[in-house]
């Protein structure tokens, strides 16, 4: 039986390892992870799907929502204003092929999943119901509101799931549920597959395949405040980052204006529409200064910006000062119990707080992240150099949130999300079904292949340093929290930079307390601490470096978008400004694993769609609603 | 015997998740408006029933328990199972643990865990039990507590591994 053997306090300890041999491996069971296992197993290909959770249990079940497609059930509709929409609300950032791609795809990948037996609510007449949602527009903006969001009651995410999953069980899908992935198999700059832990026994598998697919996730657990489940924790990203590939745009991070503090679970909108206001230490009212008009209820990223001011100007509340009050017990009870039910309990359970006496700590709350791994519209990964520009990388593939297409760009709009997840998901499994034949030989693999993930899984089994890992990460998470949240410039994220350094350096002096190897918890959240921090410090160097604001991306001290032209004004005489000089491209970041360096390059944006005839790609403006 | 048992246990489970056809879901209210749920994936598309795990120790269960406490589908029930683990999980009996891993593995739909929980929907008879009522009276916070997180798992480096 092969082993690996771990040398670890003079010790040698044996880790037994599995070799399988598939067709296809995607890393993931969340919606974007299903459809690609799904779709491989349709089509023939002998799939394996290795997922740290049950797949119902993937953040993806929290999406309650809906997916957009311009499907033309509640008025007319078009896809292209639906890419138009996406487009703009990317602030240019998105790479026009891939929104192309996506909102052309929408209504069939939404009639497919109706086909998988997804129950899509219905209007009266048995059409798909879909009902408005915010950046969502008609006729490029001119036309009002569209309503294209189609779901299924209040549980889109959770029977998308359900769905998927049971659908590939047909198919013969493989499932190693509760394994962890470690790592890629990559040999010459091809990835041959994954090496994983199985968490049940402690053995170690290595999957081989032509085709690995990476849909692990997004990493909002980087932040002190998120709105994410603990299982965010950006393994794909990582696992990239280590191969020495990039990842893309990670300094796009989505914040949610009203998150509870330090729960993070997320506070709607639906409140402040009710009456509830946000109060700063002094006990004012402090949105009427910034929004003058739309006061509390003005956009959520002027509203995270406005909290974010008040902490930082010391009128922060709390025994910190680091956080608002969301005041809601000027409203009568009655209004709180029949139209904000949900609230109270979960203020009362997460915050320990009674909503009619007393105001909801809240704190602007990471959401959703825009960057992650790059891909091109077939959900190919690549690469990227000056001289042979994009680059596929053999063998790797990546989708859903894990995924950078780019579709989101700079900001993402709502009920766009689980939309990324199908379609890309399912153009996976499509790109891999035109390249490659079931039952094809796979090259032979290094027989050592792996060795540094076991080594390092040894290493923080039995490590004894000096600090443990929830205390490197609750500073990793403050320090994001302080230096790279809603409100950024530069020298505090330089100051960011430097103290984020600092804290990777703090990883070689770590302190695991479980030696065992079964259901080990306290290996499985080191390993996503090292996976966190590798996406730490790739979100805020990359976020120091680019002076500008774009979307999600907000300096103080770069108030304005930095185009190749200044769209503000008219184009006619202007100079376009060679990509050196300008902002509107993506961040490439690497990293050094070993000492946490980040370098950063940069690539363009792709304004062009999939065909200029059928579907006009829309040149850059300024954004306004 | 116990095989016919589990089957007709499972049985029962499956058929707690036919609703009667015309059946509303509770609107949550802050979650907008939710259009009727006609539930026909969990009709048509049933997934394979849970069944408990063989020859597992009470340890090892508890172990296994903890990291499916920890990580959930959203963080609502991240932090309430992880909360509620380290206040119970070391001191539950045979026949609470195999409860409690009826209830946190056998749901498909995490937010029916935390609906539950909350009393916000009836708890189907088959979670029905100590746990459940353990589970309720945790969530209700009545010592007012802050919940900010899950907890770290240093509580249980006692040297007790």
């Amino acid at each position: 039986m092969f082993c690996f053997v771990g040398r670890c306090l003079q010790m040698s300890t044996q880790y037994p390892v599995v070799d399988h041999e598939f067709d296809a491996v995607v890393v993931g069971a969340g919606g974007a992870g299903l459809r690609a296992a799904f779709g491989l197993s349709e089509a023939g290909f002998n799939t394996a799907c290795v997922t740290k959770l049950f797949p119902t249990r993937s953040h993806t079940v929290a999406a309650q929502g809906g997916i957009n497609a311009a499907l033309g059930n509640m008025e007319g509709d078009d896809w292209r204003w639906h890419f138009y929409d996406t487009v703009k609300g990317s602030d240019w950032l998105g790479d026009q092929d891939a929104i192309h791609y996506m909102t052309e795809q929408a209504p069939h990948a939404v009639v497919e999943l109706e086909n998988f037996g997804m129950p899509f609510s219905r209007t009266e007449d048995g059409k798909i119901y879909q009902r408005a949602f915010g950046g969502q527009s008609l006729k490029f903006g001119k036309g009002g509101q569209a309503h294209r969001c189609c779901c299924v009651a209040d549980r889109t995410g959770h029977s998308l799931l359900h769905t998927l999953y049971g659908r590939s069980l047909r198919y013969d899908t493989s499932y190693f549920v509760e394994y962890f992935a470690l790592d890629l198999l990559m040999e010459d700059g091809e990835c041959k597959g994954v090496i994983a832990l199985c968490m049940e026994d402690g053995s170690i598998h290595r999957f081989r395949s032509k085709n690995t697919v990476i849909a692990t996730g997004g990493y909002g657990r980087t932040y002190f405040s998120c709105t994410s489940a603990h299982t965010s924790t950006g393994d794909g990203n990582a696992m990239v980052t280590r191969a020495g590939l990039p990842c893309q745009d990670l300094e796009f991070v989505q914040f949610h204006p009203t998150g509870i503090y330090g729960a993070g679970c997320l506070i709607t909108e639906g409140c402040r529409g009710e009456g509830g206001i946000l109060i700063n230490s002094e006990g004012e009212r402090f949105m009427e200064r910034y929004a003058p008009n739309a006061k509390d209820l003005a956009s959520r990223d002027v509203v995270s910006r406005s909290i974010t001011i008040e902490i930082r100007e010391g009128r922060g509340c709390g025994p910190e000062k680091d956080h608002a009050y969301l005041q809601l017990h000027h409203l009568p009870p009655q209004q709180l119990a029949t139209r904000l039910p949900g609230i109270s309990e979960t203020a009362m359970i997460f915050a320990g707080v009674d909503v009619t006496k007393e105001p909801i700590p809240v704190l602007p709350t990471v959401h959703y992240n825009m960057g992650g791994i790059p891909t091109n519209y077939r959900g190919q990964v690549i690469t990227h150099t000056t001289e042979e520009g994009d680059k596929v990388v053999p063998g790797l593939f990546a989708c859903g949130e894990a995924a950078c297409a780019s579709v989101h760009g700079a900001n993402r709009l709502g009920a766009n999300s689980l939309l990324d997840l199908v379609v890309f998901g399912r153009a996976c499994a499509h790109t891999i079904a035109d390249i490659c034949t079931p039952g094809e030989k796979l090259s032979p693999l290094k027989p050592n292949a792996g060795e540094e993930s076991v080594a390092n899984l040894d290493k923080l089994r039995f490590a004894d340093g000096n600090m443990r890992t929830s205390e490197i990460r609750v500073n990793m998470q403050k320090t994001m929290q302080n230096h790279a949240a809603v409100f950024r410039t530069g020298k505090v994220l330089k100051e960011g930079c430097d103290k984020m350094d600092a804290i990777y350096q703090t990883l070689d002096d770590i302190k695991t307390f479980d030696r065992g190897i079964v259901w080990n918890t306290d290996l499985v959240e080191t390993l996503e601490l090292q996976n966190l921090m590798l996406n730490a410090v790739q979100t805020i160097n990359s976020a120091e470096q680019r002076q500008e604001s774009r979307g999600a991306h907000s300096r103080e001290d770069f108030k304005d978008r930095m185009d190749e032209l200044d769209y503000a004004k008219p184009l006619a005489g202007q100079v376009r400004k060679p990509i050196e000089e300008h902002w509107r491209k993506h961040t490439l970041s690497t990293v050094d694993p070993k000492t946490g360096k980040v370098t950063l390059k940069y690539r363009p944006v792709i304004d062009n769609s999939l065909d200029a005839e059928d579907c006009a790609a829309i040149p850059p403006a300024i954004r306004s609603y | 015997m116990l095989s016919i048992l589990t089957e007709l246990v499972s049985g029962v489970c499956q058929a707690s998740w036919r609703p009667a056809v015309a059946e509303l879901v509770t609107t949550r209210g802050y979650k907008g408006e939710a259009p009727d749920d006609s539930r026909g994936d969990l009709i048509e598309i049933p997934l394979p029933p849970w069944t408990e795990k063989d020859g597992e120790t009470m340890d090892i269960k508890r172990r296994r328990l903890l990291f499916q406490s920890r990580k959930r589908g959203m963080l609502e029930n991240c932090i309430l199972l992880s909360l509620f683990a380290k206040q119970y999980l070391n001191t539950m009996t045979e026949h609470q643990l195999r409860q409690y891993d009826r209830l946190i593995n056998e749901p498909s739909n995490d937010w029916d865990i935390y609906y539950w929980a909350t009393e916000a929907q009836p708890v189907p008879d088959v979670y029905t039990g100590e746990i459940m009522d353990l589970l309720k009276e945790f969530t209700k916070n009545k010592d007012q507590e802050q919940r900010l997180d899950a907890p770290n798992l240093e509580y249980l480096d006692k040297g007790s591994q």
